[in-house]
């Protein structure tokens, strides 16, 4: 079942693995799920804490739609396999190497319970029993890894989500801050809607997760267009480019201190008021700042180019045309 | 007599326009100039007044030398001419409405005095004259306005210069608390070397004002190559740019208050250090977070574009493959890139850039200032290792041509046979040569090609063939 709104109830077979091997004596237990991605409007750039994705500042963004871009991602768990893999598109990724994809499994399977079948409410796996089984994790997206549409961020929240109902997760576990250590703006990719991620102040990061300030259903009428730019330049990965810009950057500091916490005021703000014009003129000066931080990173980091800026200043040109806002970017 | 540093001394003639005419009854009285640009590398972006050019935080550059690229002015005065006029490369501009102009013009004949012919001694213009008597500017750049190579600077400090010099205006007036009045980056183009607009604290500007911080002479190994990129895109001017930017940008209020004036000392400490790399380094980085408060302005200005990216790409590329910072980027409010380099390194540096930012096919011939030094890039060998850190495609006439340039003295007075006015002081009249389709005309400025000088009258002619070999030979060398 495709749920709107992050995800509710489970929904697990046991015939999940329907291409069922001589390897396997029993079925493996098996879960799909889908998880979106979504657009920061108010941007996360920068780490005070690496290990923990702990951010200098607090974002705010909404979820996109997944009936256009997801990722599905399927986990099965068997005793009789000898190890954990993950499979990204199609192509095995190195679980054993990826600390990223350690913490997750970690923290998750540290509030593992027992797994029972919904429907028949036959107990599936007990609790002692986790240690013992090894996970098989297939993901794709349905949209392009090099179209940089925050595939980490789907992806990471997939992992998390889909382990966390595999393992029985109780629904009181912050699955967030899970999904946080995977990759940071992934935590909001488990709620629906306008979603926060609050820093937290904590060392341990418990406190830096994800909340809702509004549903999906609070403004249907807001919507997106995507304009994926040809690009064949490799860029500076964003957890790469993050660091050098929080060493660098004299600007960034200032933005994270000074200038991002009344902007996401004001964003959540104008959100709730359905203010669109507000929203847009913030969404374009946060966009800005940020890709103005990354240039004054050194060596600068460039994620614009001039297609990007020509959409920019289309975007003003139109809006003038129209006399009002009627369009905001962010890249 | 052309003066190295500044200008000491007056030199004027009475017979300056050889072509007297029947319309004026006594020959004008007229002073040629030569004024540099410059560039800044801790750069100077917003205002806190805009009537007088009072910047939110100081600024420093290097002022290149005026062999490449310069601003000549020639300026007649007389009481024949009906009103005060200006010329910029070849076009009559408006004076009476521009008000910095004005400014500039009202300052300087606040001050002026008694002119005297230096040779003779003789009084030329009594002070009490100077309000009957209304002034003729003709100025040209030999570089063109769309290379974005800071005209209004040389341009303000020429007008400056050349007016103060004619109205003789004691030397202990500042002269570029004046300038700064045209246009704030013109403050830094009466001095040569590596000079200082402290932005003062004042109300009304008075110490708000340039100063050297050293000479030319200080470190003759700096040099800097100018990459002019092509671009057709108009883009926001300076004047209008840095008002938007003080009104929307966040982060350029906090760079002015609190990163700028540490980085000032840095720079100045380094400059007088002969420390290139860094200098360099603080000169990316200022650049760099310049056209960050641009692009954090609203709406957003773009002054770089994907050759100017590509540029600093290979800079840093350039720089990690040779183990060292031996290249250093600026960019002002346009795409073109000034690069540092010490002449160590030129011909290695323009190699590498001639690699990846060749000529149009053909078109070599002029794509660099100076031949000599570019058959020697042509022949150096790129750094070990920068092809693989720098995977990038050549991008021929991404760049449109190359100015090699060096440190040089600030605005001084040159001599008559500089001329830009005829015995009248008016524009002297100049062809153009036919323009032609070779790759030498698209490659050279049309104000170099232009300033061949037709012979009027049989008197002129060795005057203007001399000024006309004089150009030539400045811009050839």
């Amino acid at each position: 079942t495709i749920k709107k709104e992050g995800a509710d109830s489970l929904s697990l077979s046991l015939a999940g693995c329907l291409h069922c091997t001589s390897e396997v004596s029993m079925p493996p237990v098996s879960l799909t799920i889908a998880s979106p991605t979504n657009i920061a409007v108010i941007k996360y750039w920068g780490k005070r804490n690496s290990k923990l994705n702990l951010p200098i500042n607090s974002s705010v963004s909404v979820t996109l739609n997944q009936q256009d871009l997801r990722t599905v991602t399927t986990v099965c768990a068997s005793r009789d396999f000898g190890k954990d893999r993950l499979w990204l598109n199609g192509k095995e990724e190195d679980v054993s190497g990826n600390k990223r994809v350690q913490a997750v499994f970690k923290e998750v399977r540290a509030y593992a319970g027992d797994l029972f079948d919904l429907k028949s409410g036959h107990l599936l796996v007990k609790r002692s029993e986790w240690p013992e089984m090894k996970v098989h994790v297939i993901s794709t997206n349905n949209f392009p890894t090099a179209a940089g549409l925050a595939s980490s961020a789907a992806g990471y929240a997939a992992l998390t989500f889909a382990l966390a109902q595999l393992f029985a997760v109780p629904k009181t576990v912050n699955l967030s801050t899970i999904a946080r250590q995977g990759s940071g703006s992934a935590c909001r990719s488990l709620a629906g809607g306008f979603v926060a991620w609050d820093m937290g102040s904590k060392d341990d990061g418990s406190d830096s997760s994800a909340r809702q300030v509004a549903p999906a259903s609070h403004w249907p009428e807001l919507q997106v267009l995507i304009l994926v730019v040809s690009d064949s330049k490799k860029t500076v990965s964003s957890t790469a480019g993050m660091d050098i810009s929080v060493d660098t950057s004299l600007l960034l500091a200032h933005r994270a201190a000074q200038i991002v916490p009344e902007r996401l005021k004001q964003m959540e703000s104008a959100y709730l008021a359905k203010d669109f014009a507000a929203v847009a003129n913030l969404a374009m000066q946060d966009s800005n700042q940020f890709h103005a931080t990354c240039l004054d990173t050194f060596p600068p980091i460039f994620y614009l180019n001039d297609v990007s800026r020509a959409i920019i200043g289309f975007v003003h040109a139109f809006n003038d045309a129209c006399g009002e806002v009627r369009l905001g970017y962010t890249f | 007599t052309i003066k190295k540093e500044g200008a000491d001394s007056l030199s004027l003639s009475l017979a300056g326009c050889l072509h007297c005419t029947s319309e004026v009854s006594m020959p004008p009285v007229s002073l040629t100039i030569a004024s540099p640009t410059n560039i800044a590398v801790i750069k100077y972006w917003g205002k806190r007044n805009s009537k007088l050019n009072l910047p939110i935080n100081s600024s420093v550059s290097v002022t290149l030398n005026q062999q490449d690229l310069r601003t000549v002015t020639t300026v007649c005065a007389s009481r024949d001419f009906g009103k005060d006029r200006l010329w910029l490369n070849g076009k009559e501009e408006d004076v009476s409405g521009n008000k910095r102009v004005q400014a500039v013009f009202k300052e300087v004949r606040a001050y002026a005095g008694d002119l005297f012919d230096l040779k003779s001694g003789h009084l030329l213009v009594k002070r009490s004259e100077w309000p009957e008597m209304k002034v003729h500017v003709i100025s040209t750049n030999n570089f063109p306005t769309a290379a974005g190579l800071a005209s209004s600077a040389a341009g303000y400090a020429a007008l400056t210069f050349a007016l103060a010099q004619l109205f003789a205006v004691p030397k202990t007036v500042n002269l570029s608390t004046i300038a700064r009045q045209g246009s704030g980056s013109a403050c830094r183009s009466l001095a040569g070397g590596f000079v200082a607009w402290d932005m003062g604290s004042k109300d009304d500007g008075s110490d708000s004002s340039a100063r050297q911080v050293a000479p030319a002479s200080h470190w003759p190994e700096l040099q800097v190559l100018i990459l002019v990129v092509s671009d057709s895109k108009k883009t926001v001017s300076s004047t209008a740019g840095m008002d938007i930017s003080v009104d929307t940008s966040l982060l350029l209020a906090h760079r002015a208050a609190q990163i700028v004036p540490e980085r000032l000392k840095q720079m100045e400490s380094a400059y007088l250090a002969k420390d290139f790399a860094a200098v360099a380094n603080l000169a990316m980085q200022d650049s760099n977070q310049f056209h960050a408060t641009c692009l954090d302005t609203f709406p957003p200005i773009f002054y770089l574009n994907d050759v100017s990216r590509a540029i600093i790409g290979f800079v840093h590329a350039f720089n990690d493959a040779c183990g060292e910072v031996r290249l250093g980027y600026t960019f002002d409010a346009g795409p073109n890139a000034v690069l540092l380099v010490l002449k160590e390194h030129i011909t290695q540096a323009l190699g590498a850039i001639l690699h990846y930012f060749p000529p149009r096919a053909g078109c070599d011939v002029g794509y660099v200032n100076r031949a000599d030094l570019y058959a020697s890039a042509r022949a150096t060998a790129l750094p070990d290792g920068l092809e693989s850190l720098y995977p990038l495609t050549p991008m021929p006439s991404a760049v449109r041509y190359v100015y090699h340039s060096d440190v040089g003295p600030g605005a001084m007075i040159v001599d008559d046979d500089e001329s830009l006015a005829d015995a009248s002081g008016m524009p002297k009249v100049i062809s153009a040569s036919e323009s032609n389709k070779t790759c030498v005309s698209s490659n050279v400025p049309a104000p170099l090609r232009s300033l061949q000088v037709r012979v009027l009258s049989t008197a002129a002619i060795s005057v203007a063939f001399l000024f006309g070999m004089a150009v030539l030979r400045t811009a050839h060398k």
